[in-house]
């Protein structure tokens, strides 16, 4: 799987999960998420359980920190270094 | 190599040369003045210190210039280095044989910004073909980035002269800090980006020598660089933790004095908030963290420029400091910041507002109305703490740390898990980071909502014992109370019911601006408007004393009509203010548009810029003397950094009773109890003072001597502090029995230096043998006493001694002491022997069997009836013994001067039937901080009483009719 099918899916989640009825174009690789206040620690833990369940991956409690969950960026460049 | 001298340009060859000679003329002129005694005998001062700096960064800047390019490095190193020592002798912590003036600092800052310019501004690889138009190239560089340079100065410039009128937040800061901030800014713009980092920490480690001494200072650096190296140690994780832990222990075993280390006691404050939370935080990152450290950034952590003078610090996070290092466009990361310190400006002038005027003392609320001013007021007092943390972030932000918002609108929180995201958002980034997630991740075998449920639990609890933990290090002792722990278990299960909800519910989440509707806007700021009501309610259970104390508060409302309709009203008037601003906040988004994130430098700029103009012209005498009334002395008011009626009177009981009132960061009263020394020695736990047992309660050991904080302190045999007298007066001797509190004993100030030993001293020196043999005044005073106590001793000690007069000293808060005292008699079951004072009490529900904040409250609406009993009291026993009463108004130094309180007092003491002096303008046009024992300690020192001294003297002259001390004139 490609990153940017990974990111794909990502997005994908998040904007069907937390982000229902906003436009997805507004919503880039680069948009900050945890800083943006758009995944907060409920948030996170949801798309945590969710990447490892979709790409069956174990990501550990120090990985769900702003350096690796930022942006869609982040997330898939973690979920594809495990892949 | 190739060296620069080898270029074709006749100007590279004269220039570095010019430098080199010039610099070092002017450096040996600069020490020859001194060694021919040129500068004056004191040995080097600060012009010549000031010369010397000049010389050496122009001979720098020459050495940099004809070096060969592989050991630039060094000569360019050596002028960072002088360049922060430059700004700290420009911001008063390098004092050589005196401050500096304006001129001194100014041309050494010039030297050196003339220095760097030459050298670091102009690439090294360029040395080769270095010629006149390079050298002016520095000053044509883009117009656009010139003016925001100039804009970010002149608004960096505004906010410390504002900081400085305003006297925010303490001495340190606005006098050297903020200096330090202004003048480092402007050196460390023009450095180049390697050099940055190692200024800025040299800044820091200057403000540490600077403010604590180098001693201290060199202690503080010892201790953290020890803590650091325990960390890099070449040995196992579980090891380095484990020796931490065991450092950690040692440390314990200092700060609670079982090791006695006296030096550090300086130091502790400062120490513990570097390296309680960061330390834990950079073990963790050292681990897990994604940045490499280096040494610079490490050190540049620990060590962060503004925490040596806010000891209650943000919890920075290392990664994120990493992190936003210049991650931005400089001038956005300053304009930011500016904006930031701004509101931090901002919110501590309105926190001044809310201490001085809107805060009443919680004992001092009877009724629903003064209950909903008390909880709105008390919460709202949570502003000092934001405008701190908005003031530290944006420093930093100069510094290139664009970190982020600390605290953000938590006032406008909706719900409970709300306000947990917006208020001190590094506190909750530390929980979620080192404890929540790792708790959630090791449980999540137990399930979705109870793996929430203990995780969320266990935040709160260790947010509890962090708080503690950081009252531990930061005072020493223990903070362990019901209201403390009751207030994190409520709010814990408040959070936690919230999560829940969210779960089931979710939480709506936006990528952009949306308008909202009315209905939506009613609901939001009802939902806000809920929030900040329980908060407020559960902000008052935190800030009691006790769980009794808050229940007495809450008791106020009696659940009448009345009381109803005026909670009814509040909540309304809350949601009101809430809906209209959070109408305002979206007019705002929706009007700024797209680029709402991220404002044009310029717009900002302008703001910023406008508003701290404002405040400036608004704060500065010259232009508000101009407006008068009300309006004028409010501006002066909140000007002044000084204590709240309500913390004066906490400080005063805080001399004789155990520490009170100070479980919270956010009081003035908090920092002034920081800042005592741990052997300050309290009056109540030395010998000088005994129990009596009975409505006295205390009093002074007669025939004692002891050493007090540093002064010698003696009581003769009746337990006066003062000099030995009779019983019975010698012939013809005009005798005063004195009493009074603590300040008219002259605590703080050595034997024969308050002014009861100085006026009987003029009296006879200047007097004696004309009207009078001698005169003596016996001083009767004791720590703590209230008018009543007074009263009691004049009856049981004073009038055996045969006064011919007796004088009463009064001051602010004369009422409250007499509550105070009361509430205490009445609730402890004491019998007091004053029948129709105690069925005044009786009349207002204050009987044997009330709590003691009961007690106060039911007194309170009756409080001047209480005083007025006891001076006419006082005057009827006065008379019944042929003593002349006086009574004397003698201003303390904790307490602001209000004319209304004086007048009102001394009408009441004219109402009695005293004869009055008035000593208020005893310190007039005189600096308070002058005048006192010592920052924590407001009683006079010895220039105090020395001009209490002459204002009684002064006015027992002018009173000479009415008492008849002095001789009388022929008219008279």
């Amino acid at each position: 799987m490609s990153t940017e099918d990974v990111k794909e899916i990502i997005r994908g989640y998040i904007l069907e999960e937390f982000l229902p009825g906003e436009n997805p174009a507004e919503l880039t690789d680069s948009t900050p998420l945890i800083t943006g206040g758009i995944l907060d620690s409920l948030a996170t833990i949801r798309l945590v359980v969710f990447l490892e369940e979709r790409f069956h991956i174990q990501i550990q409690a120090h990985e769900t920190m702003v350096d690796y969950l930022d942006s869609i960026a982040d997330i898939a460049q973690l979920v594809s270094s495990k892949l | 190599m190739q060296r620069t001298l080898s270029g074709i340009y006749w100007w590279n060859r004269l220039l570095p040369i010019a430098l080199i000679l010039t610099g070092a003329g002017i450096t040996a002129i600069a020490l020859t003045a001194d060694l021919l005694n040129f500068g004056g005998p004191r040995g080097i001062g600060p012009n010549q210190v000031s010369l010397a700096l000049s010389g050496f960064a122009i001979l720098l800047a020459g050495v940099v210039l004809i070096s060969p390019v592989n050991w630039r490095y060094i000569g360019e190193w050596l002028l960072v280095i002088a360049a922060a020592v430059a700004v700290a002798f420009a911001s008063d912590l390098l004092i050589i044989n005196g401050l500096p003036e304006f001129a001194a600092k100014h041309v050494a800052l010039a030297s050196i910004g003339f220095s760097l310019l030459l050298t670091v501004t102009v690439p090294a690889a360029s040395g080769q073909k270095r010629d006149f138009r390079e050298w002016l190239s520095v000053f044509t560089a883009d117009r656009v980035r010139v003016i925001q340079f100039l804009s970010v100065t002149v608004q960096l410039g505004l906010l410390v002269l504002v900081m400085r009128q305003f006297q925010l937040e303490n001495q340190a800061f606005y006098l050297s800090i903020a200096p330090l901030t202004f003048y480092g800014f402007l050196i460390h713009y023009f450095l180049p980006d390697r050099y940055r980092l190692h200024f800025f920490l040299l800044l820091s480690l200057a403000a540490i020598i600077g403010i604590l001494g180098l001693v201290p200072g060199a202690c503080l650096l010892a201790i953290g660089l020890g803590l650091i190296g325990i960390c890099h140690l070449p040995i196992a994780y579980p090891i380095r933790v484990t020796l931490l832990l065991a450092t950690a222990a040692m440390l314990i075993a200092l700060r609670v004095n079982w090791i006695p280390s006296p030096a550090l006691s300086v130091i502790w404050p400062v120490l513990a908030s570097m390296f309680m939370f960061r330390l834990i935080i950079y073990i963790y990152d050292l681990k897990h963290g994604k940045a490499k450290p280096t040494l610079t950034s490490t050190l540049s952590y620990f060590f962060l420029l503004p925490n040596v003078v806010f000891p209650f610090f943000p919890v920075v996070d290392y990664s994120t400091f990493r992190r936003t290092y210049y991650d931005n466009d400089q001038f956005r990361i300053y304009q930011k910041g500016l904006q930031w310190m701004l509101r931090g400006v901002i919110q501590l002038i309105m926190y001044r507002f809310v201490n001085y005027y809107l805060m009443i003392a919680p004992e001092a609320v009877t009724n629903t109305p003064e209950l909903v001013r008390y909880l709105i007021s008390n919460f709202a007092l949570y502003i000092r703490i934001s405008g701190q943390f908005h003031l530290i972030i944006g420093l930093l932000h100069l510094f290139g740390f664009n970190l982020p918002e600390t605290h953000h609108l938590y006032f406008m929180a909706s719900s409970f898990t709300d306000l947990w995201r917006r208020i001190n958002i590094y506190w909750k980034d530390f929980m979620l980071k080192l404890f929540y997630y790792p708790t959630y991740f090791r449980i999540r075998h137990w399930g979705a909502n109870s793996s929430l449920i203990f995780a969320t639990a266990f935040v709160f609890f260790l947010t509890w014992f962090f708080h503690a933990y950081q009252w531990f290090w930061l005072r020493g002792t223990f903070l362990l109370t019901a209201p403390d722990m009751v207030f994190w278990c409520v709010l814990a299960c408040l959070v936690v019911v919230n999560t829940l909800y969210e779960v089931r519910r979710g939480r709506k989440r936006t990528l952009g601006q949306h308008s909202m509707t009315f209905g939506d806007i009613a609901a939001l700021a009802l939902q806000t408007a809920g929030t900040f009501t329980v908060m407020a309610v559960l902000w008052s259970l935190w800030s009691s004393e006790s769980i009794q104390d808050w229940i007495a508060l809450i008791s106020v409302v009696d659940m009448a009509p009345q009381d109803i309709a005026v909670l009814v009203m509040a909540f309304l008037m809350i949601t009101l203010v809430f809906g209209v601003m959070t109408w305002l906040k979206m007019r705002a988004e929706s009007s700024a548009g797209a680029g709402a994130k991220t404002p044009a430098f310029l717009r900002t700029a302008t703001m910023t810029g406008g508003t701290l103009l404002l405040l400036f012209f608004i704060g500065n005498p010259a232009v508000y003397g101009q407006i008068g009334g009300q309006a004028q002395g409010l501006i002066s008011d909140l000007a002044v950094n000084r204590l709240s009626d309500r913390e004066a009177a906490l400080l005063q009981r805080g001399y004789y009773e155990d520490l009170i009132g100070v479980n919270r960061f956010n009081s003035q009263l908090w920092e002034i109890y920081n800042k005592r020394p741990s052997d300050w020695v309290a009056i109540r736990d030395t010998a000088a003072v005994r129990l009596t047992n009975d409505n006295l309660i205390l009093e002074l050991t007669p025939s004692t001597t002891i050493d007090f904080n540093g002064t010698r302190l003696s009581t003769n045999r009746w337990g006066m502090r003062d000099r030995d007298y009779g019983q019975i007066p010698p012939p013809n001797t005009y005798r005063i029995a004195l009493t009074g509190p603590s300040f008219v004993m002259g605590l703080g100030v050595s034997d024969g230096e308050d002014f009861e030993w100085l006026v009987e001293e003029r009296l006879n020196r200047e007097n004696a043998g004309e009207r009078y043999a001698g005169y003596e005044i016996l001083n009767f005073a004791v720590p703590g006493y209230s008018a009543l106590q007074e009263l009691l001793l004049m009856e049981q000690k004073g009038l055996a001694f045969q006064p011919d007069a007796f004088f009463f000293m009064a001051h602010q808060r004369e009422e409250d002491a007499v509550v105070m005292y009361l509430a205490d008699r009445i609730s402890s079951g004491a019998d007091l022997p004053y029948p129709g004072l105690i069925e005044l009490a009786r009349q207002v529900g204050a009987v044997p069997g009330v709590t003691k904040a009961q007690a106060e409250r039911l007194l309170q609406p009756v409080r001047t009836k209480l005083l007025l009993w006891t001076y006419r009291h006082m005057v009827q026993v006065s008379r019944a013994h042929d003593v002349l009463p006086v009574w004397i108004f003698m201003p303390t130094l904790e307490d602001p001067l209000h004319e209304e309180e004086i007048t009102h007092l001394t009408g009441l003491a004219k109402e009695a039937g005293f004869t009055i002096l008035d000593l208020s303008d005893a310190y007039d046009n005189q600096d308070p901080d002058s005048l006192v024992v010592a920052y924590w300690d407001k009683h006079p020192n010895a220039k105090g009483h020395m001009l209490i001294a002459e204002d009684l003297y002064r006015k027992l002259q002018e009173n000479r009719g009415e008492i008849p001390l002095f001789q009388q004139t022929v008219s008279q």
